[in-house]
């Protein structure tokens, strides 16, 4: 368990980071570092996202897989590492 | 028992029964041989297992640890990398057709308003941004009167609008000089007169919209409203109504339904001895006036326990709702102790001050406006303006912070037109202005409208109140926005 706090401790320290959220296959978020509803709200509307991505790369290419999501935005960018249980979400601003 | 005339018969009946015969038996036993035996636990060794700092999982969901192990490099490397990235310097994104001017898209008016010369004192939007409200009365009258005034609202987004007539037309029997719509029932509008009155009016109530009011109680103002506004209250959802007149008393009211009036709840007032000014500037009491005159109000949408004020003097101070200071005055018939709120000075400017306006986005930072043409730019932590711009060589009635911009606000002046400042730029100058009729026409109060954000209102002494369509890049924010607002309030004043 200290493990997974570290790693969230090195990510959450790069230049820019605003929040981390751990998310399971069902949408849950299991970690956070924001608060409860922006958690819950970037859980349920990124993993649906997410499932839609790699739908859309599995059709044109049915051997090929989704591997990063980076949604980039006005404000900041919001980066999406997706596995088979879990889906790592990371929020950065770069020009901070 | 029997008497002469009526013999009264005692009649019993008796009945019995019987049961058969109950058999019954007896016997007896004795003991010959007795063991007495007893059970005892033994106390448990307390194993002293580690306890795991759990937060709210009992316990470590099962491959989260090689999932991070797996992800972290990619992730922290793409991170590291975008940091770095000038990839999307200056990139912008078209989504909408950016309209690059500033249009009049409504000029509304009520005849009957015009007719009688009636100004437009004060507009708001309704709180799903559809409906405007427009206040009439006049902005000039040093005399009691008691001319009868109005209070229009038009609903932009019907078909069938038509600007010369209102959708719906409140009588008022006094001019109306402050107007506030409710943030969270589109049918609610709170109204301070010219007789000191404070009205709530609910436009979905139909023959009649009054609500409630304050009525001519000893409780209520004797000198105009110049200002209301909702204040949430202690319990979620509730809102009370704020006023503010050049009396010098600021009152909280409560809507109470049931008596069909608005109740006192709080009440502060602001006394030249009371109020701290600073040293070095001289503060003359005016002889025997025991109150300071109030003409504007703002509520701090950052801190529910602030509100800022504004003097017929030029006074500007912060003050707190929770001031437990009595003040020292009393106003006969009071139901409620007035409290001296006043907590911090500002450097005072040279004439009243009309309008004081919080930003939406920084804590900090509002911006005031009075008749000496200036709109200041202060930060709550300092007694000096952070910038003063020049705004108009005639009085400024209002100031108002976008609602979407951070750096930017509106001011609308006595020579009839609405200055749209932008702080990013490096000129002093505005970065918009918006006209329309002649330069004797007053532009007396404006309202952004927080649902569509590219609309404002701006309400003119000839009674018609335009509804501008604002361009592109006044809406929509820049990049970088929210932190160069940040450097300015951090800078300080000489």
């Amino acid at each position: 368990m200290a493990e997974v706090e570290e790693t969230l401790k090195r990510i959450q320290s790069q230049n820019g980071v605003q929040g981390i959220i751990i998310v399971n296959t069902e949408g849950i978020p299991i970690k956070t570092t924001l608060d409860n509803a922006s958690t819950v709200q970037y859980a349920g509307l990124i993993h649906q996202l997410v499932m839609k991505a790699r739908s859309t790369v599995r059709d044109i290419d049915p051997q090929n897989d989704l591997t990063f999501l980076r949604v980039r935005s006005k404000k900041n960018e919001i980066m999406i590492a997706p596995d088979k249980d879990y889906f790592l979400i990371v929020i950065q601003n770069p020009s901070d | 028992r029997l008497t002469d005339q009526t013999g009264f018969y005692l009649l019993v009946f008796q009945r019995g029964c019987q049961t058969r015969v109950v058999h019954s038996a007896e016997a007896e036993v004795q003991t010959v041989l007795a063991t007495i035996s007893c059970t005892q636990t033994e106390p448990q060794y307390q194993t002293k297992e580690p306890l795991f700092q759990q937060n709210h999982d009992e316990s470590e969901p099962p491959g989260l640890k090689d999932f991070l192990q797996r992800a972290e490099d990619t992730v922290i490397r793409e991170l590291i990398r975008n940091a770095k990235s000038h990839a999307f310097d200056e990139f912008q994104v078209n989504w909408e057709d950016h309209s690059q001017l500033v249009s009049c898209l409504h000029c509304l008016q009520h005849p009957g308003a015009q007719e009688r010369d009636l100004h437009v004192t004060s507009v708001s939007w309704s709180c799903t941004g559809s409906v405007i409200a427009c206040a009439y009365g006049r902005i000039d009258d040093g005399d009691w009167s008691t001319e009868r005034s109005c209070v229009c609202t038009w609903n932009l987004d019907r078909r069938g609008l038509n600007p010369k007539q209102a959708d719906l037309v409140i009588d008022v029997p006094t001019a109306v000089t402050a107007l506030c719509c409710h943030p969270n029932q589109p049918a609610l509008i709170a109204g301070g007169l010219y007789s000191g009155e404070v009205v709530v009016w609910d436009t979905s109530r139909t023959p009649d919209p009054l609500l409630v009011q304050t009525g001519m109680s000893a409780d209520s103002h004797k000198e105009p409203v110049y200002q209301v506004a909702w204040v949430p209250l202690q319990k979620k959802g509730e809102f009370g109504v704020l006023s503010a007149s050049s009396g010098g008393r600021v009152l909280l009211w409560m809507v109470d339904l049931d008596q069909g009036r608005l109740v006192l709840n709080a009440a502060y007032a602001l006394v030249p001895q009371q109020v701290p000014h600073r040293s070095n500037t001289s503060f003359k009491a005016r002889g025997s006036s025991s109150t300071v005159g109030i003409t504007s109000l703002a509520l701090s949408p950052w801190d529910s326990d602030t509100f800022l004020v504004g003097s017929e003097g030029g006074l500007l101070l912060r003050c707190s709702f929770n001031s437990q200071m009595t003040a020292a005055v009393s106003f006969e018939g009071q139901s409620v102790t007035l409290k001296a709120p006043a907590v911090f000075p500002f450097r005072p400017c040279s004439g009243p001050v009309h309008s004081i306006h919080c930003s939406p986005f920084h804590r900090n930072l509002f911006v005031s406006a009075g008749t000496d043409g200036l709109a200041h730019l202060h930060s709550l932590l300092q007694a000096n303006p952070l910038l003063s711009l020049r705004v108009s060589d005639s009085y400024v009635f209002q100031v108002q912070w976008s609602p979407t911009r951070p750096l930017v606000f509106a001011a609308a002046t006595g020579q009839g037109d609405v200055q749209i400042f932008d702080l990013g730029h490096r000129s002093l100058r505005p970065s918009a202005t918006i006209e329309q009729g002649g330069v004797d026409q007053a532009a007396t109060c404006l309202a952004f409208n927080c649902q569509n954000t590219h609309l404002l209102a701006v309400g003119k002494t000839d009674g018609t109140v335009g509804v501008w369509q604002l361009s592109h890049d006044l809406t929509e924010q820049r990049h970088r926005e929210s932190s160069q607002l940040e450097q300015i309030a951090n800078q300080v004043a000489e």
